[in-house]
């Protein structure tokens, strides 16, 4: 069975991906591997832009998708995050 | 200035603290400083891991304690006051001693808060199951206030009482229904249980505030036990989050 990623999960894996990938990466790619509709994912990547989780580095022309600290936070927090949520059933 | 004077003044302040130390003032100020402590570490411990999740239920909880922390404050001074003017009640104040507006406000403050304490801790883990009609929030504010507008109207001990029994009661079955509902039937946590504590012990408090000789025996184990369900919970927080 499939178990539905809640929002904390996806966002946990979107940035794991820029990660993953030197910290730089394409909008597209970035978009193929994340496994969600591109409505979704628009969705998910504005909120990720204003939340300033990433930001959008500009290099010979192209557009690529990179972390920032903030971003680096999350993902160094995200266990801390899921056992605090679960340990208090919120 | 005269030597009368002085001496009088010197008498009055002997008087005063010797009557603050017989109603155990200290005892209360401490008590209530240790449940703010507790209250503003757990709201100022969680405050990196809401602003990073933005998780609805972390923000309910932490503003939850936040509340915890603006009533006892208020439940101190109320009860400075209630030591302050020696009366056995805060029902017991007489406008013309007291002053209607001053009185009224800080119970009013003080009522609205501890319910809403309540009903945020309840919300931070329900709020998965009330999210489809958003007002809840609303209602919740509403219900507050009702109750806070009840409690200074009726200035009556007996009314709030059972107000506030009728109140846990209904939280209680909220929450206990929620759980039952609840696809993790089992909480390793014993999460229910401290909650449940933490929502009796807290009318307990509410009729110790408003009615000051009902439990003058248990007094001191109503204390013991807040300061404990709240240590306990902070103990919890710093243990998952790590904070300092």
């Amino acid at each position: 069975m499939v178990v539905k990623r809640n929002k904390l999960e996806i966002i946990k894996d979107i940035l794991n991906l820029i990660n993953k990938n030197h910290n730089l990466i394409k909008y597209t790619p970035l978009l193929r591997q994340s496994n969600i509709s591109s409505s979704r994912f628009k969705e998910y990547y504005i909120e990720l832009l204003k939340k300033d989780f990433v930001k959008e580095v500009h290099q010979k022309r192209e557009k690529f998708v990179s972390l920032t600290e903030k971003g680096f936070k999350f993902l160094e927090k995200y266990e801390v995050i899921v056992n605090f949520i679960e340990e208090f059933e919120l | 200035m005269p030597i009368n004077h002085i001496t009088g003044n010197a008498i009055m302040g002997k008087q005063m603290i010797s009557q603050f130390a017989s109603c155990g003032f200290m005892l209360e100020i401490l008590y209530s400083f240790v449940i703010i402590v507790c209250s503003l570490m757990i709201y100022f411990g969680t405050k990196e891991l809401y602003e990073l999740s933005s998780h609805k239920g972390i923000k309910y909880f932490r503003l939850s304690f936040l509340f915890f922390a603006i009533a006892y404050f208020f439940r101190s001074f109320i009860k400075f006051v209630v030591i302050y003017f020696n009366i056995e009640s805060i029902f017991n104040f007489s406008p013309k001693t007291f002053g209607i507006l001053f009185g009224s406000a800080t119970m009013f403050v003080f009522m609205y808060f501890s319910a809403m304490a309540i009903f945020y801790l309840l919300y931070s883990v329900m709020w998965k199951k009330l999210e489809k009609s958003p007002n809840k929030i609303y209602l919740f504010h509403f219900f507050a206030f009702i109750i806070s507008l009840i409690t200074i109207i009726f200035m009556n001990p007996f009314v709030y009482l059972w107000m506030n029994l009728l109140l846990l009661s209904c939280v209680i079955f909220i929450y206990y229904l929620s759980r039952k509902q609840s696809k993790v039937k089992k909480s390793k946590h014993n999460l229910h249980i401290i909650y449940t504590l933490l929502f009796s012990f807290w009318v307990l408090n509410i009729i110790d505030i408003l009615i000051p000789t009902f439990f003058k025996t248990f007094q001191l184990f109503i204390y013991l036990a807040s300061i404990f369900l709240f240590l306990l919970m902070l103990y919890k927080v710093i243990k998952k989050t790590g904070a300092n």
